[in-house]
Order: C-alpha cells, then sequence, then structure tokens
C-alpha cells in the first residue's frame, strides 16, 4: 500500500516538476523533498521516512516564514480547502470528458458537472438549466454584452452601461461602437451610486441591454440591483449584471430582481482560476449569438468541453459561500469597520471612497491626502494591496472609477483599496492598521504639501506652472 | 389515446403527436378544395423560390419532403434535432402558436438563429398563414461541407 503511496507521488512530482517555474526555489526545494520521499517510500517503505515528509512542510522552512499578508481580496482569493477536497479526485482518477456518452468515464463527470451547476444555480435562485460554463467572469461579460446586442442587432442598437464598470464590458461596448452600435456610458454620483432617473431617461425603444455591475471591484459600492432590474423589466429590456464580486458574499435572486443575464467568476469566491458562469434565462427567453463556435457543448452558447475539475470547484466554492455567506459577512463587516475606524482615529484626511452605506464591507477604498500611493503601498511592504490607481497599470492615469465618483487627481492617486475575505483575522487587519498610520504619518512627514496645509496655505489656490 | 397523452405529460413522447402518429401520408394527399389550400412559399439556401400548394393541417416538414425541398427532418419531427430549422417571414411569425419550451431549448442549440426562426416541424399548416413565406438557413446542425444532401426517409 505504501509502495502504492509512494508511486504515486512519485507520478505528482513529476508531473509537478514538469510544470513548477523554474526560478521559484521554494518549490524547487519543495518538490526536491518530495522526490527523495517518494523514491524512499517507493523502494524501502518505512514509517521513519515521516521526518523527510515534515522537513518539507512550512514547520521546517526558515525562508517560508515571512509571506505578505494577503488583503487585496478582489484581485483573487485563495482556494477554500474543501474545494481542493471537492476537486481533487477529478484531476487524478475521474478524468472523463463529461460529453462522452457512452462509457462510465463520461458518465461521472457529467454527474458531477450537472451537480456542479446545481449548486452554482442554488446560490442565485436560478434553474441549473440556466447556467452556462465560462472561462471566467470576462468571457460571460463578453458573450452577454456583444451576444445580446448581436443577436437582436436588426431591430436594436442601443446599450446602455456605467462609467464604472469593468474593463471587460467597456471594452466589449467599445468594440460593438464599431459595429455601429450605440452606448450610453451613465455617469455615477458622488457616493458611487447611479441614478435611476438618469437610467429610465437613457432607455430608448431601441435599447436592448443595461449592463451594471453588482459590487465594484474598486470601491466595494453596492448599486441598487432590485430596482434597476423592476425599471429595465417595464420598459422589456433586458437587465444584465456582472456579480464577480458579489455571487457568494450577498444574497442574490435572479427572479427577485429581475436579473436576465448575470456573470460569475470562480477566483473571486475561493474557487480555482480559469472557470466562470454565466446565467442566461429561460423565461422569458434571452437569446445570444455565441462567440465560440463548436459542437454546441453549453446549449449552443459556449462550445467546448467543459473542464470538470475547474467546475467541480466552482459548484463546491458556490455550496460552501451559500453556507456561509452570512456568517463571513458579518465578520467581514466588523474587521472593515475595526480597520476603517482604527485608521480615521488616528489619521486626519482620509477619505472614503463611495458611501459605506451602500458598500459591500469587504471592499474599502481609502485616500490618504498627501501621500502618494505608490510610496504608501512600497511602504507597506508585508501587506499584499492594491492601489486604487492605475499606476499600478500601464498608464499613469488614475482610475477611471475614481474619476468618475469625482475624486480629485490627487486624491485618486492617494487611494488604497484594503480588500477583506473568509481568511483576514482581526490581528492581520491591526496590524495594517498600525503599520499604515505609521507610514502615512511618516510620509506626511516628508511631504512639502503637508507642511504647507500645516501652515494654512490653501492648496487650491496655488497655481503650478504648466510643465 | 390516453396511453400517448400519459407519456406526453411525461416527456417521454413528443408533444406535438396529437392524433395517430403520421408519417407525412397526409402531407401525399392533394388539397381537396380550394378552401383546404394554403400557398406556401419556400426559398432555399440559394436563394431559389418554389412555390408549394399545401392544405390545412400539413406538417411543413413532411411537405416540404414531399415537393423534394432540402428540409432535413432527421428526428422526423420528434422535437429532438434542429435540422428542420427556419425562417418564419417577420408579418406570420406572431399568427404561429408560441413555441414550447422544449422547441426554445433545441432552438437555441441551432446554428444561424434569428428572432424569426422556428422548427419546421412544429409549424402546422392554417388558413391564416396563406402566402406565407419559409425561408431555409444556410446550413443546419448536420453540416455537410462535402455537399452532401441526405434523402428524407
Amino acid at each position: 500500500m505504501l509502495q502504492r503511496f509512494g508511486i504515486r507521488i512519485a507520478f505528482m512530482t513529476r508531473s509537478l516538476k514538469d510544470s513548477v517555474l523554474q526560478k521559484d526555489s521554494t518549490r524547487r526545494y519543495l518538490v526536491t523533498q518530495l522526490e527523495t520521499t517518494a523514491s524512499r517510500l517507493s523502494s524501502e517503505p518505512s514509517v521513519s521516512n515521516m521526518e523527510e515528509l515534515k522537513k518539507a512542510t512550512r514547520e521546517g522552512r526558515v525562508d517560508l516564514e515571512y509571506r505578505p499578508l494577503y488583503l487585496d481580496a478582489q484581485a483573487t482569493t485563495p482556494l477554500d480547502p474543501r474545494v481542493l477536497d471537492a476537486l481533487m479526485p477529478y484531476l487524478i482518477s475521474l478524468y472523463g470528458n463529461p460529453h462522452s456518452r457512452t462509457h462510465a468515464y463520461g458518465w461521472e463527470s457529467e454527474a458531477a458537472t450537472e451537480t456542479a451547476r446545481k449548486q452554482v444555480a442554488n446560490i442565485i435562485g436560478a434553474d441549473p438549466k440556466e447556467i452556462v460554463f465560462t472561462s471566467g467572469a470576462t468571457e460571460s461579460n463578453n458573450i452577454a454584452v456583444k451576444g445580446v446586442a448581436r443577436f437582436y442587432r436588426e431591430k436594436k442598437r442601443h446599450l446602455i452601461t456605467t462609467q464604472t464598470e469593468h474593463k471587460c464590458v467597456l471594452d466589449s461596448c467599445r468594440a460593438l461602437e464599431n459595429e455601429g452600435f450605440d452606448i450610453t456610458y451613465l455617469p455615477i454620483q458622488k457616493s458611487g451610486l447611479i441614478n435611476l432617473k438618469d437610467l429610465e431617461a437613457a432607455i430608448r425603444p431601441d435599447t436592448v441591454l443595461v449592463s451594471i455591475m453588482t459590487v465594484n471591484n474598486e470601491i466595494g459600492i453596492k448599486q441598487p440591483i432590485s430596482e434597476i432590474g423592476r425599471i429595465c423589466r417595464a420598459k422589456k429590456v433586458f437587465f444584465h449584471t456582472d456579480a464577480a464580486q458579489a455571487v457568494g458574499k450577498i444574497p442574490l435572486d435572479v427572479n427577485e430582481m429581475n436579473i436576465d443575464l448575470m456573470s460569475i467568476s470562480g477566483h473571486k469566491i475561493y474557487g480555482p482560476k480559469g472557470i466562470g458562469a454565466l446565467y442566461i434565462r429561460r423565461r422569458p427567453r434571452v437569446r445570444v449569438e455565441p462567440l465560440q463556435s463548436g459542437g454546441g457543448q453549453e446549449r449552443g452558447m459556449r462550445s467546448g468541453t467543459v473542464p470538470t475539475p475547474l467546475v467541480v470547484g466552482l459548484g463546491a466554492a458556490c455550496h460552501v459561500a451559500h453556507k456561509e455567506m452570512s456568517y463571513d459577512h458579518a465578520r467581514l463587516e466588523h474587521i472593515s469597520r475595526r480597520l476603517v475606524d482604527k485608521i480615521m482615529a488616528e489619521l486626519p484626511d482620509v477619505i472614503r471612497n463611495g458611501d459605506p452605506e451602500h458598500s459591500y464591507p469587504g471592499c474599502v477604498n481609502l485616500s490618504f491626502a498627501y501621500v502618494e500611493g505608490e510610496s504608501l503601498l512600497m511602504a507597506l511592504k508585508d501587506v499584499a494591496l492594491s492601489s486604487g490607481s492605475a499606476c499600478t497599470s500601464a498608464s499613469l492615469e488614475p482610475s477611471y472609477v475614481l474619476r468618475a465618483i469625482g475624486a480629485d487627481e490627487d486624491l485618486a492617486h492617494s487611494s488604497i483599496r484594503f480588500g477583506f475575505g473568509r481568511y483576514t483575522t482581526e490581528e492581520e487587519v491591526d496590524y495594517t492598521a498600525e503599520k499604515c498610520i505609521q507610514h502615512v504619518k511618516r510620509l506626511r512627514e516628508m511631504s512639502p504639501l503637508w507642511e504647507m496645509i500645516q501652515e494654512g496655505i490653501d492648496i487650491k489656490s496655488i497655481q503650478w506652472t504648466q510643465h | 389515446m390516453n396511453f400517448i397523452s400519459h407519456l406526453q405529460k411525461r416527456n417521454i413522447v413528443a408533444s406535438n403527436l396529437n392524433g395517430p402518429l403520421q408519417h407525412g401520408e397526409y402531407e401525399w394527399q392533394d388539397p381537396k378544395s380550394e378552401e383546404e389550400v394554403v400557398n406556401v412559399v419556400f426559398v432555399t439556401k440559394d436563394g431559389k423560390r418554389i412555390p408549394v400548394r399545401g392544405k390545412i393541417g400539413d406538417n411543413v416538414l413532411y411537405l416540404a419532403h414531399r415537393y423534394g425541398i432540402e428540409m432535413e427532418g432527421a428526428c422526423e419531427a420528434s422535437l429532438a434535432c434542429t435540422t428542420c430549422h427556419v425562417y418564419v417571414q417577420n408579418e406570420y411569425f406572431d399568427k404561429l402558436p408560441a413555441a414550447e419550451e422544449s422547441e426554445e431549448d433545441l432552438l437555441d442549440m441551432a446554428p444561424f438563429l434569428k428572432e424569426n426562426s422556428r422548427l419546421g416541424c412544429q409549424i402546422i399548416l392554417t388558413k391564416e398563414l396563406d402566402g406565407i413565406e419559409l425561408r431555409l438557413p444556410t446550413a443546419t446542425r448536420n453540416f455537410y461541407v462535402d455537399g452532401h444532401v441526405p434523402q428524407p426517409h
């Protein structure tokens, strides 16, 4: 039995080795350790090899001790161990193609896929037949926006979205503009919410789709989805929402909220990366022109073999999230308030971007006036954070979301996004708050703008020279 | 009849079989009088217009088979394929009864779907549909890239 175990580890390490990055010394170490262990186990099965195994784990390693704290839950989330347990068998032994109709490998994979479909449907109150698996929320958004627009192109030529949507929605709209569609990009108010009257006024007789995200990934604002859905249903316009940051975190029901299309992402809800889903309503039927042609899998809307391990992972992630939603939400509210209160108590001139009343607590975007965002991120090097501005992206322009809520340029450059998740502890939050306060104070000491403020000069009255 | 309707309720047998099981024999009979006649124009994928004299109660798929029109009908009108996919002229689209869910589900899988698409085997001719134009799509699910044309069976 141990011999078989050893052979299995040997097989795993060989494939691990093939897929490992050459530069990653941590993984190389781990792999060599597992390999020596595997060869020892397969040649001489003996319990003394437990020492070798233990050395390969975290306790024995010195350079693994200091990894930064992870506070960037909007970028991605770690895989929940229960999800890993659910999907491992489908990576190792249950490897059939779910579309193989003729043998047990296919049947068991198909059964797993259908179970996962039901789990995803349950968390949003949909029917399993209305779920289409895709490679992620980006692909789901593309299918929803481009697919619906192109299908109904003969009679309808107008789409409505907001200025704070995710890049994939905005880019799809831009591509449609090239094809001759009209797009209205709704502005948002200072609070981050859209004005419902603006939306009603923007809907034309030839509007086919309204696309508004449920929870914004940069400032965490929750849009009034039920009201938007009601308006769209009354005007007979399809309503699509990018719920990548919202599924499994806030309660959603596609029937109560009159949602016709919804994009779901796996790796934002403690599931695997590379998988997502698209909810497409069947009553009344929403039709899309498929982007990916092929054998007609997934109701003809997304051809291609459905990746069973990833899909099972997504289903398990949704199942776990469904059970733990209220607990997680309460806990996140507590630690989110803890961080904000701590920072606001110690530091003046800290602005929260987005109305806290209508925000998801797991995403807090703070602007620290008179401090440069990049320098603060560099200073907080043992906390993994993200900047709200696009300094971290290629252009030097600040984030379009912050510009849309009316943040001044200087504030947009000084914003930091704190993302809390299921595994964020109170100690991590306390540590982050302390370090943040300490470094902001330090950076403000060095800041000439801060000096001027202390002396009472009004910064806005200064004429900076153009260069 | 009770047995068939029972099987229909359980979705084992197609719902359009509301009578003795037909395989196109009815469509081979000519219309008995002018009141029964329903004129249909089939437009093939090459654009050729073929006017056809059908009668009330004809199934469009079997009517097409009678007159040699290239509508495949692989599953013989049992709502299991999409090879009889046609585009219905817009003015007549609303005169057809609403599609059932199983037909809508199949239409989702049909290639080159448009807003006015229907399955030909679900269209039963009535006098209201006189003069209807049915256009065939450029290809069906069984797209024969080698030019093969399957014969009706």
